[in-house]
């Protein structure tokens, strides 16, 4: 019969060897699969130029937002309120609820939802219906002339304003 | 003595694997008679083979969480494996190096068990090496084309040129490999499919035929075992130690050495020249010494033949052969054995010798391989895609041209617009809208905030425009859409406009969605 040593040896070494091949590849499996947490930083993209943003109501305009996820990069087509008034502020057009896409009304003096009917006040903020919060303020900032906006998407459906990319 | 008291496995871990697993059977029918000294390492590519399957395993996996099979994103996503991914280069490299290793480890494997007469004491595992052998080459060829470089786009062509050299059948299954007379998307997707799906596949059913449907002579009695598990034990250490050093040395291989992977096919200068894997350079330059249709049909047949020969040679034993030599399976197989050595030995050199010694082809080989570099080296530069077609048309300007004059109707030669090549190239072709209408208020008011104001659609919202061509979307159920939209199996997210529209305007928006049309 052979010696207690040789037998648990005979019998680790299979073991130990598998499991460092396991474990080298699974070490680079786990960093090669992980999440990509950081986005690149958002960019701007150019709202309007700033003598066209007059008037005394909010003003609906499409933006160009160059979205990268993995290899992709998506050029995507947005819509922004400029409301009136200096600084400029931009809000999101898409409703805090469940995701389409509000309208102005003169009627009501703010801002409704045609899907769910929620009603937001000419400032963005929440007026009533199903949203549970106000619109989205998005980032501006002004370039030679013309009004640029970061944009971003939020967390629908939540009190609290969260950042989505 | 009883199995209780065998030496190796503790009693209680004997027990439960003879209870609850087949372990036992496998065992007994994998033990060989014991060998000692060099030939007890020598039979360690077992466990070698073994080892490197799993890895291509697993590393195929891993690399198919992000690759995708089409002619646009193909390139882009193995740049980005390579360039942007945390080991990805590491573990394409093991994949790609990993192949090689593969078909050195089974030859060898092979030649190990000729050595030992394994044809004839152990049949099953014969033919299943030669199987596997054939399959692992076939997953060689048909995982070169995936990356849809020129490398890929010009291996393609040899392993069209290898299918089209079969006698008789040759131009069919060319076509049939190729799903077309041409190098198309069609071909990647085929080789898609093949590569992750059906030769893995069948390696899994050759290795499950092996070990749980055709039973060996192994061990029959416990006796037998008792004399022989002492031996087995050290061997399955052996094994490991074997597979352990082997990985090792090719983990270290792929840390070094990049897998290639030059700019996209249609980037390709005309003169590029092939070079397929080294696995396959010795067929490739076969193919090259006979031009013409009957020629390459002998370039296919003798690889084949080798083949075929090896793999049914635990047959090739009937007494009247017999008769005329003493021990035909040996002199058969050392003869193929020779043969396919020295065929695979001589062509492989000389493809290397003549690479270097023409002066113009290793030019060319050498700026090919700065352009590998050079690619290598560039940020990596993403697909880039759109997702509604408004007005982003008369951002990107130049780009409609492009894309219409490589959206052929399915001769494309190359893959299609490259990333690389044109930054602002998108996946699909523009279609313009043409509406001799503008649309109503109220669609404006209601409906344009998510389908657009001119029916393209906001992401993630759906398009309108030639929806009426589509079954259960004519007006009258454009308007039955707009009452009630669950009813047509629509997201909830689209409500119920019934009391928001009045009729007429209904009708109004849905007679206005009818008239828009793709150009």
């Amino acid at each position: 019969m052979p010696d207690q040593g040789r037998r648990n040896f005979l019998l680790l070494l299979p073991v130990t060897i598998f499991a460092g091949v396991a474990a080298t590849i699974a070490t680079a499996a786990f960093r090669y699969l992980r999440p990509l947490y950081t986005r690149s930083d958002p960019k701007w993209s150019n709202v309007a130029p700033v003598s066209q943003l007059k008037g005394e109501k909010p003003i609906m305009r499409s933006i160009i937002a160059e979205h990268q996820a993995g290899w992709a990069s998506t050029v995507e087509e947005h819509f922004v309120y400029v409301l009136p008034g200096q600084p400029h502020q931009a809000l999101s057009s898409v409703c805090p609820h469940e995701g389409c896409n509000v309208s102005w009304r003169d009627d009501t003096n703010g801002f409704f939802c045609p899907c769910h009917d929620s009603y937001f006040a000419a400032d963005g903020s929440r007026v009533s219906g199903p949203s549970r919060r106000g619109l989205d303020p998005l980032p501006t900032r002004e370039q030679d002339g013309v009004l640029q906006v970061q944009y971003q998407t939020f967390i629908n459906n939540t009190e609290e304003r969260i950042v989505r990319g | 003595m009883t199995k209780e008291q065998n030496p190796y496995l503790p009693p209680r871990i004997r027990r439960w694997l003879s209870r609850w697993t087949t372990l036992e059977d496998i065992e007994r029918s994998l033990v060989d008679e014991p060998s000692s000294g060099l030939e007890a390492w020598a039979r360690t590519t077992a466990g070698v083979v073994a080892m490197l399957v799993f890895v291509q395993g697993v590393t195929g996996v891993l690399l198919a969480f992000y690759y995708v099979p089409s002619a646009e994103s193909a390139h882009t996503t193995v740049a980005y494996i390579e360039k942007v991914l945390p080991a990805g280069s590491w573990l394409r490299a093991l994949h790609h190096y990993g192949s090689q290793w593969l078909t050195l480890f089974l030859v060898l494997h092979l030649a190990q068990m000729f050595w030992r007469r394994g044809y004839s004491r152990r049949p099953v595992g014969w033919m299943s090496t030669v199987i596997l052998l054939a399959l692992v080459l076939a997953g060689g060829a048909t995982g070169y084309s995936l990356p849809w470089d020129a490398r890929a786009f010009f291996g393609t062509r040899v392993t069209e040129g290898i299918a089209g050299g079969l006698p008789l059948v040759g131009d069919a299954s060319r076509r049939w490999l190729l799903g077309g007379m041409e190098i198309t998307p069609v071909t990647l997707a085929r080789f898609f499919a093949l590569h992750v799906l059906v030769v893995p596949m069948l390696i899994l059913l050759v290795i499950t035929a092996r070990l749980f449907v055709f039973r060996e002579r192994g061990i029959v009695s416990d006796e037998e075992e008792r004399r022989l598990e002492g031996w087995m034990f050290g061997q399955v250490g052996r094994n490991a130690i074997a597979a352990g050093l082997v990985f090792l040395a090719l983990a270290l291989w792929a840390a070094r050495f990049y897998a290639p992977l030059g700019p996209a096919a249609d980037t390709a200068a005309p003169g590029y020249l092939p070079r397929p894997g080294a696995q396959f350079l010795w067929l490739f330059q076969l193919l090259k010494y006979l031009p013409g249709r009957v020629a390459s049909a002998v370039a296919v047949a003798l690889p084949a033949l080798i083949f075929i020969g090896l793999a049914s040679l635990p047959f090739l034993n009937p007494p009247r052969l017999r008769k005329v030599m003493a021990r035909p399976r040996r002199n058969l197989g050392a003869v193929l054995f020779v043969l396919g050595f020295a065929l695979f030995t001589t062509m492989t050199v000389i493809a290397y010798v003549e690479d270097v010694r023409d002066p113009r082809v290793r030019d060319q080989l050498a700026r090919q391989a700065k352009e590998e570099e050079a690619f290598r080296a560039a940020p990596f530069s993403p697909l880039r895609t759109r997702t509604s077609e408004s007005n982003i048309e008369d951002e990107v300007e130049g780009d409609a041209d492009r894309v219409a004059a490589s959206d052929g109707a399915g001769g494309n030669l190359r893959p299609s617009a490259s990333p690389q090549s044109s930054p602002s190239t998108s996946a699909s072709p523009p279609q313009t809208v043409v509406s001799a209408t503008s649309p109503p208020d109220s669609y404006i008011t209601n409906c344009s905030g998510c389908h657009g104001t001119r029916g393209q659609g906001v992401f993630p919202f759906p398009r309108l425009i030639g929806v009426t061509s589509k079954p259960r979307r004519s007006v009258e159920d454009l308007v039955g859409i707009i009452n009630d939209p669950a009813a047509y199996g629509l997201q909830p997210t689209m409500p119920s406009f019934a009391t928001k529209i009045s009729d007429e305007d209904k009708r109004e928006i849905a007679a206005w969605i009818a008239v828009l049309k793709k150009r």
